[in-house]
């Protein structure tokens, strides 16, 4: 079981990437794809607990860079094949519904149009907005930054979700991982336009196997603060040559009010359970 | 980061060495007391013509771009090396970052301090195999200094 958690984490983000790479009718398929996958690998995992099987986020590393599409929708076809032999022997209705989603991917997946990926090439261009050299840079490091912060953020919620039997707190970090994705989606399609797409980095253990959620609610609110600040920063530094890049910060700025927000409520309802 | 050229990028998209190691033969922590944010260094040692040289190396860190980029090109540089030249790659680069603005170095300073550290632990396990991993904290502070003030 737990192998089969680590092949379809590797294989979400192999089929997230490959959305990301896509500019095309397969964009939408990918995601919805990887959305399936995400949720095979939230199940996998409380069964996990159910059985009180240790576990982790660690995978291995993801090779991504590709020329053509049909490279990595080859390798995803390979990855769903592999989780697809862990299955045998899980007779029970979960390893029932991931074997016929698995089916019915792999042979979507054979059979989509191949596309030029140019998610690699390194021109740091976006969508013919001319910025500075700065205004760049600024850019470039700022999506390297945040994906991976809303990758951590997916992985921690989601962790302390299937950790969690507390119906308040759990909506609450539902509600942070749907976010979470968004803002994923929203940088990872702009590296991929950029030409620097890259598959976030592995998670420490330490930063999802919480042992005190009061403090990690608290350095996640200064986290939140400084993403605002992050995002205020680059919006200043991309106005001049794009009003409509510095509005999109903006929009994820103000979107972190309400992280924060939630992140207070989660903070006031676990002092007053603890406190009980 | 100062100016982002296509090396860096490339650090960037694919981090070298990253992940943890199983079995590692040792590890080594850097740390910032001021944010947490930390570098773990795991080596596997092999002896080549007689010397122990670092067969593999491995980094996770907790920290920012600029962290995974040292910790990139660090690795890579340290790949191969005996304890020797292992030595000077930690001197090299401790010296070039004393013309670093502080708040700039003290992440690359994090992981060479971190590859100190996993040397040293190794040397440490030869006498007693369950040595705890060496931790060491960084000088360079990670705060611009406008902030501090």
């Amino acid at each position: 079981m737990k192998t089969l958690a680590i092949k379809t984490h590797e294989a979400w983000l192999t089929t997230l990437m490959a959305g990301f790479m896509s500019s095309g009718e397969n964009k939408q398929k990918l995601f919805d794809f990887s959305d399936i996958l995400f949720r095979h690998f939230t199940w996998l995992e409380r069964e996990l607990i159910a059985e009180g099987e240790a576990y982790d986020y660690d995978r291995d590393t993801i090779p991504v860079k590709v020329d053509k599409l049909s490279v990595i929708l080859n390798n995803i076809v390979v990855r769903l094949n592999q989780i697809d032999l862990q299955l045998i022997g899980i007779d029970h209705a979960l390893g029932q519904r991931i074997s016929s989603d698995l089916y019915y991917m792999r042979d979507v997946i054979a059979h989509l149009p191949d596309e030029e990926i140019t998610a690699f090439n390194m021109e740091r261009k976006y969508e013919n907005i001319s910025l500075s050299e700065e205004a760049t840079d600024a850019l470039t490091v700022f999506l390297f930054e945040e994906s991976y912060k809303e990758y951590e953020l997916i992985m921690i919620y989601n962790y302390l979700k299937a950790h969690s039997e507390d119906a308040y707190l759990n909506r609450i970090f539902q509600i942070l991982v749907d976010e979470s994705f968004f803002h994923l989606k929203s940088f990872g399609d702009m590296m991929a336009k950029m030409g620097i797409l890259g598959v976030p980095r592995v998670i420490s253990k330490e930063l999802y196997q919480v042992e005190d959620i009061e403090k990690f609610l608290f350095a996640g609110i200064d986290e939140e603060l400084a993403a605002k600040e992050e995002c205020r920063k680059l919006s200043e530094a991309v106005a001049s040559n794009s009003p409509k890049l510095a509005k999109f910060f903006d929009f994820i700025n103000n979107q972190e009010n309400y992280h924060i927000e939630l992140m207070k409520d989660a903070l006031a309802h676990y002092k007053g359970d603890t406190n009980e | 980061m100062k100016s982002v050229d296509a090396q860096l990028i490339e650090h960037m998209m694919e981090p070298k060495n990253y992940g943890p190691m199983q079995q590692a033969d040792s590890e080594g922590i850097g740390k910032n007391p001021e944010n947490g944010e930390k570098v773990v260094i795991y080596l596997r040692i092999e002896r080549k013509d007689g010397k122990e040289v670092i067969g593999d190396i491995r980094f996770q860190a907790i920290g920012c771009t600029t962290t995974i980029v040292a910790g990139s090109m660090l690795t890579e540089e340290a790949k191969g090396l005996d304890f020797q030249e292992v030595e000077r790659l930690i001197e090299v680069t401790m010296q070039l970052l004393e013309n670093v603005p502080p708040e700039d170095a003290a992440c690359t300073e994090m992981v060479a301090i971190a590859l100190k550290a996993a040397i040293e632990t190794y040397e440490k396990r030869k006498k007693e195999a369950d040595y705890p991993a060496i931790t060491y904290q960084i000088e360079n502070s990670c705060a611009p200094k406008e902030e501090e003030e």
